[in-house]
């Protein structure tokens, strides 16, 4: 059966109707069309699928797209703002954060909302933040690294 | 002392963009009009004949379009096994199954759920053979037959094959005499090694879209490391021509580590492509399909019986090596040969015996792995390297220096010339990093360790390769080239290089993804050749487009080609600098109206494949040696075994360095991945031969908690035909993690694990055992 929801994804309303058996990332990529969101296993594992439900980190692929009617989602796509990179986006690009890139949007989200709450975050909370993203190329050092400078960045500019 | 513009500087990378906003494109994100979606039946038995499938019940569900066997394919294609270096793998399994999760049919539907019910409506019969399951059991006279008609496989002249039994291939290497060479030796150590199945477990699974054409061709979108490889077993296995397959990269690949290659794990949406004909076919692996069916690590067996004198001198060395390949040959035999090859280390031992084996068993297929084998060798000559210095009472560093090959040294094994040995520095840089430090060996039930481990490669030639660069009139350039952008950096690299030949700014260049109708050949991104040969081809591409504008702009400013530099965009006479033109002039005033300058680059060397029994051959002039050293430092808790990683001290040599901070990325992941496969990922396999931890949760890859502080250490040896003297690192920079493990665990502790994985139960039987080496 078909229900009818609305999602809040990046600033902006879809109204979609779905099967209740439909996962957030599928809908994400698939109706919305919005591809930035990976999928690496469909268990919950890897983290390639975050996303941020009301600001929280979420595998988006154990979410079923029913469950968060409603709710106000973010992705990748919705980072950049006005055409400007999020600092964190900068700080990825800057440190040499990015390998494959399969990884990197659910890494950035985790520490968007990681950032959120804790904005001048030690190293251990940065690794404890992302420890649900798995990622099989960098080692993880300047993906440690560009968290930290972009947070010393965005604390500067407040 | 050269000074460069954009070599050697951390540029950032030219797909960073992309890749932080999640535009980047990989296969999972290509739609195309009309696209169906494709499951495979796998078999759920290690060895079993197929007595029958009935696909009518999944034909008639309502979504699926067709169902393909591996019956009704071979049908169609006569022999059209698959494989390089021996074509033994059908698309499909035809009148039995080797390993569990081995394609039998293929699905294909309106929707991937439709096509995932229809697999549980195939109906397949089997008969039951006796399995193998490893390689001690399949070299067993009366051991089961995997492949009962080896000698009707096609297979390259270079792998000698064995046949009636499972024995897939077989090495032998001898230089000198090493019974002399023991006889000469004060001491002799005799020690096995085993290393176990790990997978290479990217991020992003494998996928592929496939579509045979009205006009009989055949496109194939896919991530792949060698698009070209990826074509010519296509066009090899069904007896059509290359020209008819065209392979594309779909822009980006979200990792590959040797496992992307050759569309491994992929193959069977030829066979679907082709029953429904003139409709795109997509195919996505699941996770626990990756672990199952894709090509995973091979396991080894590797005893070293080595002579050494008193002062720690090397002279002789007997190594037996197994290595288990699966169901199918895939690139066993030749990752059998770099093991081979490999098991010498960077040392100078005069006198060498190799007998070595690649075995089918019925498991999961393995194939190349980050390393090729060299990890697998690495792990047993460095570890022995340490009991040798142990029992010798020398330092592992000193001892590791006394045997280095030298610049100009023919090695035992390859008999080749070593050269831009960087592996001293390498050495020297680590112990000054980690073994300076040496204090507060223990805390409580924690003790510390220090433990170092050396590691070569070679790439083997021929490589050859073309590349073409276009030059567009608003000083952007395109540069066309095979190799694929998986995370190495390498499009970033190859704009560097160009940037740097043509002066124009850095930001203007463009790489574009591989397609085997566009882009020219290369072999494979693989053997960490890309940056060596193929940047020695866009170097060359860019200085052809450098000739052509020198040879207008010579007449412009009335002077020889000899007399003209380039600066910025800008021609000028050397020695009269006011004469000037910018490029952006030659072209708009020669071709007023619009054109682009195309630059050609071939970069290609021979290297004869020498059979090792050939003492005397003619040394050519190029192989790109690599090198690399770490250092570990480790604590272990007594009471638990546990190891904690302190710090990594990893030093490599890159030749020149073209861009620092990829470089150190590379090392950084490289040891990442060192470390897991040394200390806690393994393939576990059941009594039937099932892998039984399919999913991430249970096959553990390190986590960000999982990191420890990492030096890298970039030493500079510069290859005399490397771009700006660069070597490739991609490799190399894994090799060594597990043995420099162990020897910090006997540092530490005193015991010598010569079995990985190193896990806590291991290390922890192993010290209740009283410090007996297990």
């Amino acid at each position: 059966m078909d229900h009818s929801i609305t999602l809040k994804i990046n600033g902006e309303f879809y109204k979609l109707n779905v099967k209740s058996n439909v996962l957030l990332l599928d809908v994400i990529r698939d109706e919305i069309g919005l591809t930035g969101t990976k999928r690496g296993c469909d268990t919950g594992e890897c983290g390639a699928c975050t996303v941020l439900i009301e600001g929280e980190p979420v595998n988006s692929c154990l979410v079923l797209a029913i469950e968060v009617d409603g709710k106000d989602i973010l992705t990748v796509e919705g980072l950049v703002k006005n055409g400007q990179l999020h600092p964190l986006q900068i700080a990825f690009v800057e440190e040499g954060a990015i390998q494959c890139g399969f990884c990197t949007p659910g890494v950035l989200l985790s520490a968007k909302a990681l950032l959120n709450t804790n904005p001048n975050p030690t190293e251990e909370e940065i690794k404890t933040a992302i420890a649900g993203n798995l990622c099989r190329c960098t080692g993880y050092t300047k993906i440690i690294k560009a968290i930290n400078s972009a947070a010393k960045k965005m604390q500067r500019k407040e | 002392m050269n000074t460069y513009v954009n070599i050697g500087k951390s540029e950032k990378r030219i797909d960073a963009l992309e890749k932080v906003t999640g535009s980047a494109q990989y296969i999972d994100d290509i739609r195309i009009p009309g696209m169906l979606y494709a499951k495979i039946k796998r078999s759920a038995f290690p060895h079993a004949n197929i007595l029958n499938i009935d696909t009518s019940d999944a034909e008639k569900l309502l979504g699926v379009k067709a169902v393909v066997t591996g019956k009704e394919f071979a049908a169609n294609f006569k022999n059209s096994f698959f494989g390089s270096p021996m074509a033994d793998q059908p698309f499909l399994a035809v009148e039995k199954v080797r390993y569990v999760g081995e394609p039998i049919a293929v699905v294909a539907a309106t929707s991937e759920e439709i096509a995932e019910d229809a697999l549980d409506l195939i109906k397949v019969e089997y008969q039951l053979l006796p399995a193998v399951l490893n390689v001690q059991d399949a070299l067993k006279n009366n051991a089961p037959l995997i492949h009962e008609n080896t000698n009707n496989y096609r297979y390259s002249s270079n792998i000698k094959l064995v046949f009636n039994n499972n024995i897939c291939s077989h090495i032998e290497i001898i230089n000198g005499d090493i019974e002399q060479g023991f006889k000469e030796a004060d001491f002799i150590f005799e020690d096995t090694f085993t290393d176990h199945s790990s997978h290479h477990v990217p991020i992003e699974c494998r996928g592929a879209i496939a579509q045979f054409n009205p006009n009989g061709s055949i496109t194939v979108w896919a991530p792949d490391q060698s698009p070209y490889g990826g074509r010519s077993l296509i066009a090899d296995a069904l007896r059509i021509p290359e020209s008819k397959v065209r392979v594309i990269t779909p822009t980006y690949i979200g990792g590959g580590f040797g496992g992307k290659l050759r569309l491994s794990g992929l193959m069977p949406i030829i066979a679907i492509a082709w029953k429904i004909k003139y409709h795109p076919v997509k195919i996505l692996l699941t996770r626990e399909e990756e672990f199952t069916s894709t090509t995973v690590r091979h396991a080894a067996i590797i005893t070293l019986k080595t002579g050494v004198k008193k002062d720690g001198t090397i002279v002789s060395r007997h190594a037996k090596v197994m290595i288990d390949t699966g169901a199918y040959a895939d690139r066993g035999p030749t990752v059998l040969g770099k093991i081979s090859y490999g098991c010498t280390g960077p040392y100078k031992i005069p006198h060498v015996k190799v007998e070595a084996y690649c075995v089918y068993t019925n498991k999961v297929i393995a194939g190349a792995w980050r390393g090729y084998g060299i990890a697998q060798a690495c792990w047993a000559y460095e570890s022995q390297m340490d009991i040798i210095a142990m029992k010798l009472g020398i330092d592992p560093v000193d001892i590791r220096l006394k045997n280095i090959v030298d610049e100009g040294y023919i090695t035992p094994t390859e008999k080749q010339e070593a050269h831009a040995v960087g592996l001293g520095k390498c050495l020297l840089q680590v112990k000054e990093d980690i073994f300076r430090k040496r204090k507060d060996r223990i805390l409580e039930n924690r003790v510390k360790g220090n433990g170092i481990a050396c590691g070569y490669k070679i790439s083997r030639t021929p490589s050859g390769c073309n590349a073409f660069v276009k030059l567009n009139s608003d000083l952007g350039a395109d540069v066309f080239v095979s190799s694929i952008e998986m995370g190495q950096g390498v499009n970033t690299i190859f704009a560097q290089i160009v940037a740097e030949e043509l002066t124009i700014p850095f930001d203007n260049i463009r790489v574009l993804p591989a397609d085997t109708d566009i882009t020219p050949f290369f072999p494979a991104s693989t053997a960490s050749r890309t940056t060596f040969f193929l940047g020695n081809a866009v170097k060359k591409a860019a200085l052809d487009i450098k000739k052509q504008l020198f040879n207008i702009a010579k007449d412009i400013l009335k002077a020889d080609e000899q007399e003209l530099s380039l600066k910025q965009g800008l021609i000028f006479v050397t020695k009269d600098p006011r004469k000037t033109v910018k490029i952006s002039e030659i072209m708009e005033k020669t071709y007023p109206g619009g054109i682009s300058f195309l630059g050609r680059g071939t970069f290609y060397h021979y290297k004869k494949e020498n059979l090792p029994s050939h003492i005397k051959v003619k040394i050519p002039p190029t192989l790109v040696w690599m090198y690399a050293s770490q250092g570990i430092t480790i604590d272990v808790d007594t009471e638990t075994g546990r190891i904690k990683i302190l710090k990594v001290s990893a030093a490599t040599d890159t030749g020149k360095t073209i861009n620092p901070i990829t470089c150190e990325g590379q090392i950084e992941g490289g040891v990442m991945q060192g470390i897991g496969h040394a200390m806690f990922e393994e393939l576990i396999f059941d009594e039937k031969g099932k892998i039984i931890n399919t999913s991430m949760l249970d096959y553990k890859i390190p986590s960000a908690l999982d990191m420890p502080e990492i030096n890298s250490i970039l030493v500079e040896e510069p290859h005399r035909e490397g771009p700006y003297g660069a070597k490739g690192i991609g490799e190399i920079v894994t090799v060594p993690t597990a043995a420099a493990i162990a020897n910090a665990i006997y540092d530490a502790v005193g015991i010598r694990i010569k079995d990985l994985p190193i896990t806590p139960d291991k290390l922890l039987r192993a010290l209740n055992n009283k410090g007996k080496s297990i």
